[in-house]
């Protein structure tokens, strides 16, 4: 089937499939259970600042109040690290990553069980615009939640600053944000490809990300791993927004402690072709897969 | 032409045997496919509908092999035995969206797919969600599903589960249109009784093996080594000793009994072509006249129980 003719089609077939497996996902009790596990640090971060917000000093400058640690230094200069170190758990880390996992499951695997992908086997529709359509609904609805996730987290955290903190440090947000997309782009697609190959998906992605994402990664040929690019552009951006990071605090050294670190657009490139590719490959296995 | 050809076609799971050197050939109008759970009927299904390859020989449908053909796919309507919903579509949704599939336009594949839930009497309830249907209703959404863009070959495992009188009615009477219309039907149904009001042409599978195919009439007639009974009632009873007398010194009938209490004699032959040929000329001399000549025998039931049960191995 050309290209031009599968885009054509994605305007009619691809709404449809978006609203069926946005509800889906939504409602899903495992994805409510990750919300709650995500919300954790956002009551946490309220109950720090209800219980610490009237011992905070401050300077009034142009009728905006500036907030200072103990030290004197600016406070959300402290609190944005708070923000990035618990979003690399949360948002961007290992929950988010589960989500990831539970969406792409949701997304193919449940179409197996529930023998809706023997009628579109049956049905005159490319593989690619199978998976394609699924995987782009993980994508946008993973992207919303852990988006709007990091959003209301950036201002729990950052509220303690003040609205000057808060809007002092978007820089940080947008950052949050840009490698929430990148990742679920780049680990969404690797996901659902896996759950089209293996009958116990869960397992073998856990299994990818733990050995595959977090061994490799530290190691000489970290290159392999789509962890090095996200952390690549995550310490390109913080040396550019002036933070005071090392290669090494992201892993993106060799054993002779070269740095490693690929250039951003490269690694935002190949996490789109990685992205690209696990389509494709996905696609290949639901052509080839027998019921 | 919508034909479908297996030559000797095996599918192994495994260790398992799906079917076994099955060759068939299968032309348009409607063709019964009967066997016990587990006989290979599904398989056989999957293997035409390009769901699983052959693990040896070859399927041809209208010449190609149907494993990864989208174009082939435009052609075949198929209405499988499990649920296979989007359950929070409603059946308008559902059916438009395989409809656009088939690269209809929105508009008419909306039209189109309201038009073939009323025609299969959901029209109250074809805006509801799937997920709040009966199995009935869930059936014809299944079958506005495979039939809404008119395909040339339909390939139906047990359509008529869960289907109320009207429904069942309704779907034989569309399946006899569709077939005068030219189209390749392959059904498959417990129900041995439909099968045999919608055709004559059966497949007769069991362990994976086809123990019989072709028109039931003419499997029944290949089984000479079964005797047919016949039963065969005179008006007048007083006739049942004198007939069954006659019928007696024929060399072509093998026993006969007398039923005093139905006032209906049987008759075993293993002869059938003789046996009605002869029987007119024998009661025209005998003048005895009858009310019911009936053979049990020649039913599609009595055939796939004597078939698939092995009595003819016995």
């Amino acid at each position: 089937m050309e290209i031009n003719k599968m885009i054509n089609r994605a305007k009619v077939l691809f709404p449809p499939i978006f609203k069926d497996c946005f509800y889906r996902l939504i409602t899903n009790i495992l994805t409510w259970i990750i919300i709650v596990i995500l919300m954790l640090p956002c009551a946490f971060g309220l109950l720090i600042y209800y219980e610490f917000s009237d011992d905070r000093l401050y300077e009034e400058v142009d009728g905006e109040k500036i907030y200072y640690t103990d030290d004197g230094e600016l406070l959300h200069e402290d609190l944005r690290e708070a923000y990035l170190d618990l979003s690399q758990i949360f948002g961007i880390g290992f929950i988010a990553l589960l989500l990831g996992i539970m969406f792409s499951s949701e997304l193919i695997n449940e179409e197996y069980n529930t023998k809706t992908m023997q009628i579109l086997r049956t049905s005159p529709i490319h593989p690619i615009e199978i998976f394609t359509y699924r995987y782009l609904s993980g994508v946008i609805t993973g992207v919303a939640i852990i988006g709007l996730y990091s959003t209301i987290f950036y201002i729990i955290v950052m509220m303690g600053a003040g609205i000057h903190g808060i809007l002092e440090e978007l820089e940080v947000l947008a950052l949050v944000i840009k490698i929430i997309i990148l990742t679920w782009i780049g680990f969404l697609s690797i996901f659902c490809a896996i759950n089209v190959y293996f009958e116990r998906p869960y397992l073998i992605c856990f299994i990818y990300w733990l050995f595959w994402e977090q061994i490799i990664s530290g190691l000489n040929y970290q290159q392999l791993s789509l962890t090095h690019y996200i952390n690549s552009i995550i310490y390109d951006s913080l040396s550019e927004m002036g933070w005071n990071v090392t290669a090494s605090d992201y892993g993106l050294v060799n054993s002779n402690n070269d740095i490693i670190a690929t250039d951003p657009f490269i690694s935002t490139l190949i996490v789109f072709i990685v992205g690209i590719s696990f389509i494709f490959i996905g696609a290949r296995g639901i052509a080839s897969k027998e019921f | 032409m919508n034909t479908i050809l297996f030559e000797q076609v095996t599918k192994n799971y495994g260790k398992v045997q799906g079917i076994s050197n099955v060759t068939l050939s299968i032309e348009p109008g409607v063709t019964g496919i009967l066997g016990p759970n587990g006989a290979g009927k599904s398989t056989t299904m999957k293997v035409l509908l390009g769901l699983t390859r052959p693990s040896i020989g070859a399927v041809a449908v209208n010449g190609v092999d149907p494993f990864d053909n989208l174009e082939l796919r435009k052609k075949i309507g198929f209405v499988p035995e499990y649920d296979c919903f989007y359950e929070h579509m409603s059946a308008v949704e559902y059916v438009s969206y395989f409809l656009m599939i088939h690269d209809f336009d929105s508009n008419d594949a909306i039209e189109i797919a309201q038009g073939t839930l009323t025609e299969l009497g959901l029209h109250d309830a074809m805006h509801r969600k799937i997920r709040t249907y009966s199995r009935g209703m869930r059936q014809k959404t299944k079958i506005a599903r495979a039939t809404a863009f008119n395909p040339q070959i339909l390939i139906l495992d047990e359509p008529f589960q869960g289907a109320d009188p009207t429904t069942r009615h309704l779907l034989m009477e569309k399946i006899k249109s569709w077939s005068n219309e030219g189209k390749t039907i392959l059904i498959s149904s417990h129900i041995l009784h439909d099968v045999e009001y919608l055709t004559d042409n059966i497949i007769l599978i069991n362990n994976g093996s086809v123990l019989a195919s072709g028109n039931r009439h003419e499997i029944r007639k290949l089984m000479s080594n079964i005797p047919i009974k016949v039963k065969i009632s005179p008006i007048d009873k007083k006739k049942l000793r004198p007939l069954i007398k006659r019928m007696l010194d024929e060399k072509w009938i093998t026993a006969g009994r007398i039923l005093e209490e139905d006032g209906e004699i049987i008759l075993e032959t293993n002869k059938s072509e003789e046996f009605y040929t002869f029987l007119p000329q024998i009661l025209k001399k005998e003048k005895i006249v009858v009310e019911k000549i009936m053979s049990e025998d020649d039913s599609l039931d009595s055939l796939y129980s004597k078939l698939v049960e092995g009595k003819q191995w016995k």
